[in-house]
């Protein structure tokens, strides 16, 4: 068993955060409340020492005033605080929402549409191998068929009923593949808990 | 009570101490089973594999949590691992503010089991000169963009507070043109956007090492090479693990190797508790329509 | 002027970025750089307000002694503790921060998640039923795969890997793929409705 007081800090905490699967209790509720502090402290340090410091202050302290602009956008957040000036909060509001939505409009149209066309269509090269082409037809059908399920501007009705009937199964086959794949996501995170107790504070593995 | 609805009614702590069984058993019982790799770790592998020694650096994007950390830390151990065995400089950074710790503590163990070997100066491995870690930084989406005019215009100093420009490996690497490969270790949409971003605007090359949540999203990205290779899972990191063992890297094997036995049969365990479901779910249908 | 001033703001700013991704001559590189610098700085201040928030309101709870409000204080008093340890003794390997990031905070988050193991199995259990033809088809897959990854997979029959890796590289990917279209068009409808000042709920209140 070891004796660094660290891992049993570690252990103790853990348990208390297991004890969760009995009923909410004390424990879970004290170690939950420390979770939320020590993470925000560990940010505050980050904040201020990772982006406000070497990107905003020591540029501003080396004379360049250009940063004059970002620092007054930043202090305009805190407006909402004073009701008469409280409006100058959608400046810095409106610059964020703004860039991010200049900058994603190409981006995602040449990764999300014009990159995954381009994975979509069939081209000679797909039937280079006979069966690679039938599967590259299977992924054009679920491409369409997918996207006519999610198609509510018009009722499945006629041609769209069986079309979306198809849609609906690529998508079950995928959300079913999706499960498997999160049941072994949360399996090994349970699994690290299980090895961090056995292991370094309990020492039966290694 | 019948037969079927007493299985379909299992007490949820019976569940729960099973799992825990079926976790905790195989540590005990060891096994072993060969892993099978799936291609598109081989595909990041075949990557790391072809890049020259002392070149390009390969950029590690430590975007994970505590969290998330059996399914990737055993990933960055890996990766760290196999770029250091062949020489292959890595600069490590994070825009998830969580992961900077763990960014820190999967470089200094690598680092020191690599330095505790090494017989010479050669051997050793260096900060600023082998590896470098820039720490964390906000707006991550204009901070990956940035990242192609100047790296050190984002980040001005390192994690530890060098300036970056007084780092040999960071003389040398200015911006994307001198990065061969970004690999992004994360728990949440990160590799998209690094794909979104400086993949489409500046051409970088995009790995992705991610939790198994979130593997089956990614496929497409695959297909059409706008991700170059991809980890899932702790089965992606065992997988990875694996392939440095076998081409002789390293000679132990990692965490998440070690964790791929408690998977498979608690993998088992589930399957068979819902097969049980629903057993008691058709019998009990039958007999509700035969009433 | 207090909706127009912003609304100007977003759309000037969008337009130029749109510019400056689909040009890159160094004039406008030079200014999407100077703008990508302003929006890191600017995304700090965002956190340091969302921090702000969460000690408004744990010094409410505590004021007002409202329920579980000593819990709070466990709160506070841990945030105020980890800020003065990073602050005054560095953020080092060997630091005392990182020390109680590696024994405190990781262990916390990653048992709060490894829960998750646990509810996930029971909900399976309990609610995971074939009970239509989509139904079947995604408890199938995900047997499949479940089984497939794994190791011991091959060995109950050694087409079981290459058939789980079908399952996610042929109709999951067209699935994945059809969503993600989705996604595309929806997030270029919305970015340009927010360009445009057709989208406007940003903006908050009436004035």
């Amino acid at each position: 068993m070891n004796h660094d007081p660290w891992i049993w800090i570690g252990a103790f905490l853990t348990l208390m955060i297991f004890s969760f699967l009995y009923k909410d209790n004390p424990f879970y509720k004290f170690a939950e409340h420390l979770f939320v502090g020590v993470a925000n402290g560990y940010y505050i340090v980050f904040y201020w020492q990772n982006a406000l410091m070497p990107n905003l202050f020591e540029p501003l302290g080396a004379g360049n005033l250009v940063y004059l602009v970002p620092l007054l956008l930043g202090l305009m957040y805190f407006a909402r605080f004073i009701p008469k000036i409280g409006w100058l909060v959608r400046i810095p509001i409106g610059f964020m929402i703004g860039w991010g939505a200049g900058i994603s409009i190409p981006a995602y149209f040449q990764a999300f549409v014009l990159r995954q066309l381009q994975g979509t269509i069939i081209t000679p090269q797909s039937f280079e191998n006979t069966i690679d082409g039938v599967w590259a037809v299977v992924i054009l059908i679920g491409v369409i068929c997918t996207l006519v399920y999610f198609y509510f501007s018009k009722e499945h009705k006629g041609i769209l009923k069986p079309v979306s009937r198809l849609g609906i199964m690529f998508i079950m086959i995928g959300f079913g593949a999706s499960f498997g794949y999160t049941v072994m996501a949360r399996v090994s995170l349970l699994i690290g808990r299980i090895q961090f107790l056995l292991g370094p504070w309990l020492g039966l593995i290694d | 009570m019948k037969w079927y609805e007493a299985i379909s009614k299992i007490d949820r702590r019976i569940i729960y101490l099973l799992l825990t069984v079926f976790v905790i058993l195989p540590f005990f019982v060891p096994f072993k089973i060969r892993q099978n790799i799936m291609p598109q770790t081989q595909r990041l592998f075949d990557f790391v594999e072809s890049i020259p020694p002392d070149d390009k650096v390969v950029m590690i994007s430590f975007d994970y949590t505590p969290q998330t950390m059996p399914e990737c830390h055993p990933m960055a151990i890996a990766l760290l691992k196999h770029c250091f065995a062949r020489n292959i400089p890595v600069l490590g950074l994070s825009f998830d503010i969580q992961a900077p710790g763990l960014a820190v503590e999967a470089f200094t163990t690598v680092v020191n089991e690599l330095n505790l070997k090494a017989s010479n100066y050669d051997d050793s491995l260096f900060y600023g000169k082998d590896y470098v870690y820039l720490g964390w930084k906000s707006g991550f989406t204009a901070a990956v963009l940035d990242m192609g005019e100047s790296i050190a215009g984002v980040f001005p100093r390192d994690y530890f507070k060098h300036p970056v420009d007084s780092l040999p490996l960071m003389q040398k690497t200015k911006n994307y043109k001198d990065v061969a490969i970004a690999i992004v270790l994360s728990a949440s949409a990160y590799p998209e956007y690094w794909v979104l971003y400086p993949q489409s605007r500046y051409g970088v090359k995009v790995g992705a090492g991610l939790t198994a949540v979130m593997a089956p999203k990614y496929y497409p990205f695959l297909q059409t090479g706008q991700f170059s290779g991809m980890m899932s899972g702790m089965k992606g990191a065992a997988e990875y693990e694996h392939l440095i063992v076998e081409k002789g890297y390293t000679k132990k094997l990692g965490r998440a190797e070690t964790g791929m036995n408690s998977q498979s049969i608690v993998h088992l365990l589930i399957i068979t508790i819902i097969i049980l479901g629903n057993i008691g779910f058709f019998f009990s249908r039958r007999d509700q329509k035969q009433s | 002027m207090k909706r127009r001033i912003p609304l100007i703001i977003c759309f000037a700013i969008g337009i130029l970025m749109i510019i400056q991704f689909m040009i890159p001559h160094p004039i406008s590189r030079e200014f999407g750089s100077t703008v990508n610098k302003w929006y890191i700085v600017l995304a700090a201040f965002a956190l340091v307000l969302a921090i702000g928030n969460l000690i408004r309101h744990h010094g409410t709870k505590i004021r007002r002694k409202k329920t579980n409000w000593p819990y709070s204080i466990v709160t506070l008093t841990s945030m105020v503790a980890m800020s003065i340890i990073g602050f005054a003794g560095g953020v080092d390997p060997k630091s005392l921060y990182q020390t109680i990031y590696l024994n405190v905070l990781a262990p916390l988050g990653s048992t709060m998640f490894a829960l998750l193991a646990y509810y996930m199995a029971s909900a399976a259990y309990r609610s995971f039923r074939a009970r239509s033809l989509e139904a079947t088809l995604l408890l199938a897959a995900a047997f499949i795969v479940m089984i497939g990854f794994m190791p011991f997979g091959q060995y109950i029959s050694p087409r079981l890997p290459a058939f789980a890796e079908w399952i996610m590289k042929v109709p999951n990917m067209a699935s994945q793929r059809g969503i993600m279209f989705g996604v595309a068009f929806g997030s270029i409808a919305t970015a340009l409705k927010i360009i445009l000042g057709i989208e406007r709920s940003w903006l908050g209140g009436k004035k």
